[in-house]
């Protein structure tokens, strides 16, 4: 155990929980319709022509037929939509621009959920109360209505939507990395390190984070799939509604909506995006959260 | 209980803070009018002074709590309601109320059974099909669902046969035109068509919002039961391993007897202490499902709201979520207090 070199040890690690993972079947379609999407947000985002798409930054309207015209192999495989937009383009760049959101969203609330949470468990007293009131408040109204407040007080725009969502999203990060750390601090070898001197603020970063990052990092993958939902929700009902031509999507479901009974495909695919991102997502938390349960590692 | 106190009072912060957020020009545009002869800043001056917007925030904060208690919550403009916003509250409420309520006994009947009974006949043909539903159940979008199956089940174009449900709204427009308890997407006294039809007699009106309810209802059930079916199955699983189990059955109780009456009782546990959750999302639900099925209520006149720029709207529509939140997971810790004696004690 002392020999061994710390970094080989690590890799081992992480060699083990991705053997764990790809040795159920669930877990491993999870992971590989997750990468699939991230290959595609990456592909669109430096080389969009490899998988067809011309402007990865705006769809391309034709007035002269906006109506939406049924799927014709090869040319438009999932139709078109509202206003004559190829919908396998928008579609594949709107993973992209869907992806990026819903990380930031995750990223940010769980960074602010994780340093309040950890903070207030490892300070205590009076700064324990403050921050976990504090918290508590944003819990107090429901996360969609509370979404939907906060947007339109920002205005209606992306960015606004998804500061919006990690603002009320922190909140359930900071009550699960709160519990978190309110273990991790018991064990015995954070008393070992005060012991031989370490400051709080050493003992807070150096054993106290990365022992609550793994499940937040769990709680990260399962929370990315109704992330995906949330923001394309908010979109759908019209807050990306000052940028109508930009990939999402929420947008395009929104913009294909009035022509929904008489031309499916237009809400088809990319709710079809969504769902099969949001089912990848969730078999690949579960299997996370399987994989890094210290019970199963043997 | 004590919890409720501070609960509100988090509230009605969040609520004034992201009022006052969006400056003074967004808060007073409902109440200043282009045709008078006041010129508009002398205007906007006597509103800052009523509502004591040149105050510190502060004091504006106890003047604003003032107001609110006494049932001042401002004035909404939509196009499906201007008015005050307790009165457009009081009006858009209970159809969403009858679509929550619907949709959370719905959830009840189905998911809690068939959570226990998959947990039981585990890895049988049914246990993999009910987590097969309930799985897809928490990744669909629900405003697609509800789209989805206004395609197939409101339209002809997938088979004529399927074309059962109304496309859209409370009630077909032929039948209500006329009746004079009946204006502007609201009916009256109890403002719940289903109610109101049957009150003044109108069998093929009920039947006409009945057939107008069932969409929005599955729609917002599907999502929200497959989380519950999920915890049972797997809160009943960890129940069914447990000593206490293996005694009952030990003794000679019939299995029947050790599921309905050993197990499912304290598998429900965890089913209640989620029920915060559920509650959340059955909410969320309620937005999108109204929004995609134009039924009025609530959720509806938020988008409405927020589509219009109309604070009002939207404040009235965080407050009494907030509120419905507040008040449901209230019901759910009693609720777990009867189920749970530990937790009384």
């Amino acid at each position: 155990m002392f020999g061994r070199n710390p970094l080989s040890s690590r890799l081992q690690e992480y060699r083990l929980t991705l053997r764990i993972l790809v040795e159920s079947p669930s877990s491993a379609v999870g992971l590989a319709i997750v990468i699939a999407y991230a290959a595609i947000a990456v592909i669109d985002f430096t080389h969009p022509s490899l998988i067809g798409v011309q402007d990865a930054y705006s769809m391309i309207p034709d007035y002269t037929s906006p109506v939406p015209s049924p799927p014709v192999w090869p040319t438009h495989a999932f139709g078109t939509t509202f206003p004559g937009v190829d919908l396998y383009q928008a579609v594949m760049s709107a993973i992209r621009v869907d992806l990026w959101y819903s990380l930031l969203i995750v990223l940010v609330g769980a960074a602010l959920g994780t340093i309040v949470g950890v903070m207030a468990a490892y300070v205590g007293g009076y700064l324990d109360e403050a921050l976990m009131r504090f918290t508590d408040i944003f819990l107090s109204v429901p996360y969609l209505p509370f979404a939907i407040a906060v947007a339109f007080v920002l205005g209606r725009a992306l960015d606004n939507v998804s500061l919006a969502l990690a603002i009320v999203w922190w909140p359930l990060y900071a009550r699960y990395a709160y519990g978190q750390a309110l273990s991790v601090k018991e064990n015995a070898y954070i008393e070992a390190a005060k012991a031989s001197g370490v400051g709080s603020w050493g003992i807070m970063l150096r054993h106290v984070v990365p022992n609550v990052l793994t499940p937040i990092f769990v709680q990260i993958s399962l929370d990315l799939g109704t992330i995906v939902q949330v923001f394309a929700a908010l979109t759908f009902i019209g807050f990306a509604s000052g940028n109508p031509l930009l990939p999402e999507l929420g947008t395009l479901i929104s913009n294909g909506f009035q022509y929904a009974v008489a031309a499916p495909w237009v809400v088809f695919f990319p709710g079809m995006a969504i769902l099969i991102f949001a089912i990848g997502m969730n078999l690949l938390g579960d299997g996370l959260r399987d994989a890094l349960d210290p019970r199963r590692r043997t | 209980m004590l919890l409720l106190i501070p609960t509100l009072i988090g509230l009605t912060l969040i609520v004034f803070a992201l009022t006052h957020a969006g400056g003074s020009q967004r808060l007073l545009g409902s109440y200043i009018s282009m045709h008078s002869k006041i010129p508009i800043s002398v205007q906007e001056q006597q509103l800052a002074e009523r509502f004591h917007l040149n105050d510190p925030l502060v004091v504006q904060y106890f003047y604003w709590v003032a107001a609110f208690v006494q049932g001042d919550w401002g004035y909404t403009k939509t196009q499906v309601y201007s008015g005050t916003v307790l009165d457009a509250i009081s009006l858009f409420f209970p159809n969403t109320l009858m679509l929550a309520v619907l949709s959370s006994i719905l959830t009840a009947i189905m998911g809690i059974p068939l959570g226990v009974w998959s947990a039981v006949r585990k890895d049988s043909l049914l246990d993999q099909a009910t987590r097969v539903i309930s799985f897809a159940g928490y990744s669909i979008p629900t405003y697609w669902l509800g789209l989805l199956l206004l395609i197939v089940f409101a339209s002809s174009n997938v088979c004529r046969c399927l074309n059962i449900f109304p496309i859209s709204g409370t009630v077909s427009a032929s039948l209500i035109s006329g009746a004079d308890w009946y204006s502007g997407g609201i009916s009256y006294p109890t403002h719940v068509l289903v109610v109101d039809s049957l009150i003044h007699g109108r069998l093929d009106i009920f039947e006409d919002a009945l057939m107008h309810l069932a969409l929005p209802v599955v729609t917002l059930t599907y999502g929200v039961m497959a989380s519950v079916l999920r915890v049972m199955r797997s809160s009943m699983q960890d129940t069914l391993d447990h000593d206490y189990i293996r005694t009952a059955r030990a003794k000679g109780l019939e299995e029947k007897t050790v599921i309905n009456v050993h197990a499912r009782r304290n598998a429900l546990i965890p089913v209640f202490t989620l029920l915060g959750y559920t509650i959340a999302s059955l909410i969320g639900g309620v937005v999108l499902t109204e929004t995609v099925f134009n039924y009025i209520g609530i959720g509806y006149w938020t988008t409405q709201a927020m589509l219009n720029g109309d604070v009002g709207g939207i404040m009235g529509a965080t407050v009494i979520f907030g509120l419905g939140f507040i008040f449901a997971n209230l019901a759910v810790d009693i609720a777990c207090g009867f189920l749970d004696p530990r937790i009384r004690h």
